[in-house]
């Protein structure tokens, strides 16, 4: 064993923590080894001298001086107080139960649309309505409801799976054709919205 | 009828630093007062050993016991009592040695040498009529002052460890460090002090 690795057990040795293998091992390098021996000797002979000092004596009163300063100085605050402990996860528990209601607020939401929330139609319709609908001698064409419902039913099968009571029926949408296709008393026709002729002022449709 | 004296202070000599301290954090002041006198010796002694300095280890080691008080509801129940309170001492001693290098006030190797000097030819050939117990408080102070001259993260391992007799595991609780590191930072200032003490060991162990 060399005399580094020696040394590095000395402080285990002081502690007495050597195992018994190491402990031979040690005594065996020092009896081979001068310069180690002395070292360990004055190695623990320091520390002999490090504890042997006398312990400081005290002056009286200190607790009394140390309360009476103390009182002087307010408490200082609980670094982690309990109560602001718990509420970390109830506040956690709140914004996760507020996601969560808003989510299934949206969703019960579409469901849910009825009398007050509006049914926006999603496209404009075909023109061809206009055609089907509106017979040729009447004045001011226009598309009736039912023809309008059927024609959604058949445009949209999402739509026609809902009930009439969720369709928006407080407000009319008009959709004014094109001025360049219709004239007045007689459509244009080149129009390339309906190949054939629209009489009329105006073509309204209103669902 | 005030209650009888004994039957009063017998639970408190009877508590654990733990209970105690659970007590002290309620604002109990008797509680306070019991563990400032079953620990003051200990602490003024490390503070004293740390600092080299024993006028100001009284005014550390109250400052000790007022933040003991001050922060009594940061105390965690469970948590050992002595760990806490040296835990304290160890940043007041490690802040006082700081503000001491700053202010360029601490006792210098050169000083030291001298005193090793000093103590080692009184050792070596005492005079006559000179009392052994002036030899010792020589040699006491050469101790003290030598380990005044180990650097602050090394001084506060060894004192914790060589004087007070903490467990390696606590002394890294206090101080913040792994014990591994407490290991390696005691066996480095016990050389630092035994390379610093060798005139006197020398001149002692000469017959």
């Amino acid at each position: 064993m060399s005399c580094r690795q020696s040394r590095k057990l000395f402080g285990a040795s002081w502690d007495d923590e050597l195992t018994q293998a190491e402990r031979e091992w040690l005594e065996a390098h020092f009896a081979s080894c001068a310069s180690c021996r002395t070292e360990y000797e004055e190695w623990t002979r320091t520390l002999e001298m490090m504890e042997s000092l006398p312990r400081v004596e005290v002056a009286p009163g200190l607790a009394e001086r140390s309360l009476a300063k103390a009182r002087r100085q307010p408490a200082a605050a609980d670094r982690f107080p309990a109560h602001v402990v718990r509420w970390i996860p109830i506040t956690a528990t709140a914004a996760l139960l507020a996601t969560a209601g808003a989510m299934v607020a949206q969703w019960s939401g579409i469901v849910s649309l009825g009398s007050n929330t509006r049914v926006e139609t999603p496209v404009v319709r075909e023109p061809s309505l206009v055609t089907e609908a509106t017979p040729s001698d009447t004045p001011r064409p226009s598309v009736s409801r039912s023809a309008s419902e059927s024609t959604l039913s058949r445009a949209d099968g999402t739509l026609a799976a809902l009930p009439d009571s969720l369709l928006d029926q407080g407000e009319d949408v008009e959709f004014i054709l094109d001025a360049m296709t219709l004239h007045k008393g007689r459509a244009h026709p080149a129009s390339r919205l309906s190949p054939t002729p629209v009489r009329g002022e105006q073509a309204v449709i209103t669902f | 009828m005030p209650p009888d004296r004994d039957s009063v202070s017998a639970p408190i000599l009877s508590l654990s630093d733990e209970d105690l301290m659970g007590r002290v954090a309620e604002g109990d002041e008797r509680a306070f007062s019991e563990l400032v006198r079953r620990y003051q010796g200990r602490v003024v002694n490390l503070v004293s050993r740390v600092l080299n300095d024993r006028e100001c280890s009284d005014d550390l080691a109250q400052e000790v016991f007022v933040r003991v008080f001050v922060h009594r509801r940061n105390y965690r129940r469970g948590s050992k009592f002595s760990t806490w309170l040296f835990t304290i001492a160890a940043n007041l001693a490690k802040n006082e040695i700081r503000r001491r290098v700053r202010r360029r006030n601490w006792f210098s190797l050169d000083a030291l040498q001298e005193m090793v000097s000093d103590s080692a030819s009184q050792l070596a050939d005492p005079t006559e009529g000179q009392e052994v117990a002036l030899q010792r408080q020589q040699l006491q102070r050469a101790v003290g002052q030598a380990i005044a001259t180990v650097p602050e993260k090394y001084r506060l391992a060894l004192v914790l460890r060589d004087i007070e007799g903490f467990a390696y595991e606590e002394i890294g609780h206090m101080l913040g460090i792994p014990g591994g590191t407490v290991r390696s930072r005691i066996n480095r200032a016990r050389m630092m002090l035994k390379r610093r003490l060798r005139p006197l060991l020398r001149k002692e162990e000469t017959p």
